[in-house]
């Protein structure tokens, strides 16, 4: 690859461009967690994430790239893109780089989200499928199944078809309604109604929505992730559909649930740079520098997402290890919704699923 | 009977009248001046409602493209008017609540000494104190199956009661949330009410009832209309609680609002929902308007 002497050769650069051009002609992107030092002095980035636990860990991965390159890294979320948006509309973008749900970056592809330049990022590292024309994962997780021992106890459901059976698997459901339709499970209401996930249909989409009607009218949908583990930690639900991470922290505050692993949903956040942004060398310097493997393994230690470059070795203890999906074990369970299926359906999915989600 | 009561009323009533409307008198006359004064809030308000506001009714009429489109996928889609009759029953319900929880407390509030109604009204402010986000998870806490309200139950030996994810769970929230709106104009037109017009009531023979039925509610009307305007108005775009506390069957529609601008980048769909709701509660409130003012006037002739 020849990574030591770009890197060697351009040590002293004092601008971020200069990579760029250069990696540009050799025909390869600087490798990822590439940081010049003082290449990006006096300049600022906004960094547009979720908040929270998750965001403090972002920064800390990022800190090496901000002390290094100068440059004021400054803060602000939680994403929402009609917020984007208004921003691009009104030609003044003030996001830089843009933590965003998984969908987003494909529906908006080239009109929020800019077409990124791969000569200027290295992805040779990110798991495979999860690169888009305009994100980058910015993380992984998993949506489980996850149910109450006391409710199941010798004969606990094993998929999401016994999520579905409400005859042999009685109780009650939670369902993540935080936002967006969730595709995959959709997915898995056409599969539990003896259809094909191959060639959906609009009548797929339908078909798999009146299944998780079909739950009945005690089906909870959550609205935070907070929510969830609420519920978890309370006993409320029988059957819940979690994010790994709200899991994780669930069943160590001592929820008596436990997680079902067979086609857990892989999640992703993305990565993005919106468009108009004012300097877009310095905001793919930070993506480049964010998919790097120390970065990532800072990422995992605080965060206990997984990391999404596959060198990356976090140090964690082990009730945090269980709960990482990029082993390889996990890696063969996952679930991948059809994303391009959804992103071309997605005002048709997102009516039905609000329709869901008002009672209708 | 008659005859006394008429005296102090209007002798309480007139010199109020008389307050009402010489200011209105200079004001008319100090025209210019004083008009010059609202200039702030009327800045205020053209910057932070008005221009918005016409932002939003454009864009309900000119997105994607010039026409009534948006309006017409308002009315034709059914989960839209089921969720907007609820968002007004819900609405009506926490007012109905609050009024009843309300008036009891404005009343104690006039009724006791200056050293416990500080304590009651700060009951009523801390709230304000507290973010409604923290306050309805604690209401998630009370209300779950497995919640306070429900173990008290069952210890009591009662079967458990379905309150979250229910409208009568939402209702309960909101209206813990709103009842200071409720109670403080209560109590601001409670305040002013002459307690000398009960006692003549009851020393001229009628029993508490009828004396609190004929001469105190009467007077204390204007306060319920004002509080419960605020309280109805303000209960109709509700969002966190109905989002935390509610299930499926009762999302109101800042929900829908929020899933059409928020995740559909639909601003046109968004703001028509908006101007649907805003004018619907102009139409109930032009309805209610002239009620209100008969009851006023029969509050203050009495």
């Amino acid at each position: 690859m020849g990574c030591k002497s770009v890197f060697a050769g351009l040590a002293g650069a004092t601008a971020i461009a200069l990579i760029a051009t250069f990696a540009a002609s050799a025909g390869d992107a600087p490798p990822a967690g590439t940081i010049v030092d003082g290449s990006l002095k006096g300049k600022t980035l906004t960094f547009v994430s979720y908040g929270g636990i998750y965001q403090d860990g972002q920064v800390a991965a990022l800190k090496d790239f901000v002390d290094k390159t100068g440059v004021t890294l400054l803060n602000d979320g939680p994403t929402e893109i009609a917020k984007l948006q208004a921003q691009v509309e009104s030609g003044n973008v003030t996001w830089d780089v843009v933590d965003t749900a998984d969908l987003p970056p494909y529906v908006h592809c080239g009109t929020l989200f800019q077409k990124l330049d791969f000569s200027k990022l290295d992805i040779s590292h990110i798991p495979p499928g999860q690169v888009g024309e305009c994100s980058v994962p910015a993380m992984n997780y998993g949506m489980v199944l996850m149910y109450k021992n006391d409710t199941y106890k010798d004969n606990p459901p094993k998929d999401w078809k016994d999520f579905f059976d409400t005859e042999k698997f009685p109780g009650v459901r939670a369902i993540d309604g935080s936002g967006d339709p969730i595709g995959a499970l959709i997915e898995q209401g056409v599969l539990a109604d003896g259809g094909s996930t191959e060639n959906m249909t609009k009548e797929d989409i339908d078909k798999g929505i009146a299944r998780i009607k079909a739950l009945g009218p005690d089906t909870i949908f959550w609205k935070t992730g907070a929510e969830s583990q609420q519920l978890a930690e309370s006993g409320e639900a029988d059957m819940i559909m979690m994010w790994t991470g709200r899991a994780m922290t669930a069943v160590d505050n001592g929820a008596e649930y436990t997680p079902v692993w067979k086609d857990w949903m892989v999640v992703m956040d993305q990565m993005t740079i919106p468009v108009g942004v004012k300097d877009t060398d310095a905001a793919y310097a930070l993506l480049n520098a964010y998919l790097g493997k120390r970065e990532q393994e800072i990422l995992t230690e605080k965060t206990s997402y997984s990391p999404i470059n596959d060198e990356a070795k976090p140090d964690v203890p082990d009730s945090v290890a269980k709960w990482l999906t990029n082993t390889p074990e996990r890696i063969s369970q996952g679930y991948q919704q059809n994303i391009k299926f959804w992103v071309a359906n997605f005002d048709y999915a997102s009516e039905k699923w609000t329709a869901l989600m008002a009672g209708n | 009977m008659s005859q006394t009561t008429d005296t102090t009323a209007t002798g309480s009533a007139s010199p109020r009248s008389a307050d009402q409307t010489a200011p209105s008198h200079r004001r008319w006359r100090l025209a210019a001046y004083p008009s010059l004064l609202t200039a702030p809030a009327v800045l205020l308000l053209i910057a932070a409602m008005a221009y918005p506001l016409l932002t939003i009714v454009l864009r309900s009429l000119s997105e994607p493209e010039w026409g009534l489109q948006n309006y017409v996928w308002f009315f034709s889609t059914p989960v839209n008017i089921t969720v907007l009759a609820r968002t007004f029953s819900i609405s009506a319900w926490v007012t109905i609540v609050c009024v009843i929880a309300a008036y009891p407390y404005a009343y104690l509030m006039t009724a006791v000494g200056p050293r416990m109604r500080l304590v009651l009204i700060l009951c009523v402010l801390v709230p304000f104190w507290v973010s409604g986000v923290v306050r309805t998870l604690a209401w998630v806490i009370l209300l779950q199956d497995s919640g306070v309200i429900n173990l008290v139950l069952k210890w009591l030996g009662f079967g458990a009661v379905k309150l979250i994810r229910t409208p009568t769970g939402v209702v309960i929230g909101m209206a813990q949330v709103l009842l200071p709106f409720m109670i403080l104009p209560l109590y601001s037109v409670m305040r002013g009410i002459d307690l000398r017009l009960v006692q003549a009531a009851r020393s001229l023979g009628a029993r508490p009832a009828l004396a609190f039925w004929q001469v105190y509610l009467p007077l204390s009307l204007p306060g319920v209309f004002a509080g419960a305007i605020i309280v109805f108005i303000l209960a109709l775009g509700f969002y966190i609680t109905p989002a935390l506390l509610g299930g499926p069957r009762s999302t109101m529609l800042s929900t829908l609002v929020q899933s059409q601008v928020l995740s559909l980048l639909n601003w046109g769909r968004g703001g028509a929902m908006g101007v649907v709701l805003l004018v619907s509660t102009f139409v109930l409130l032009a309805l209610a308007a002239p009620l209100m003012r008969q009851r006023h006037k029969q509050a203050s002739r009495s």
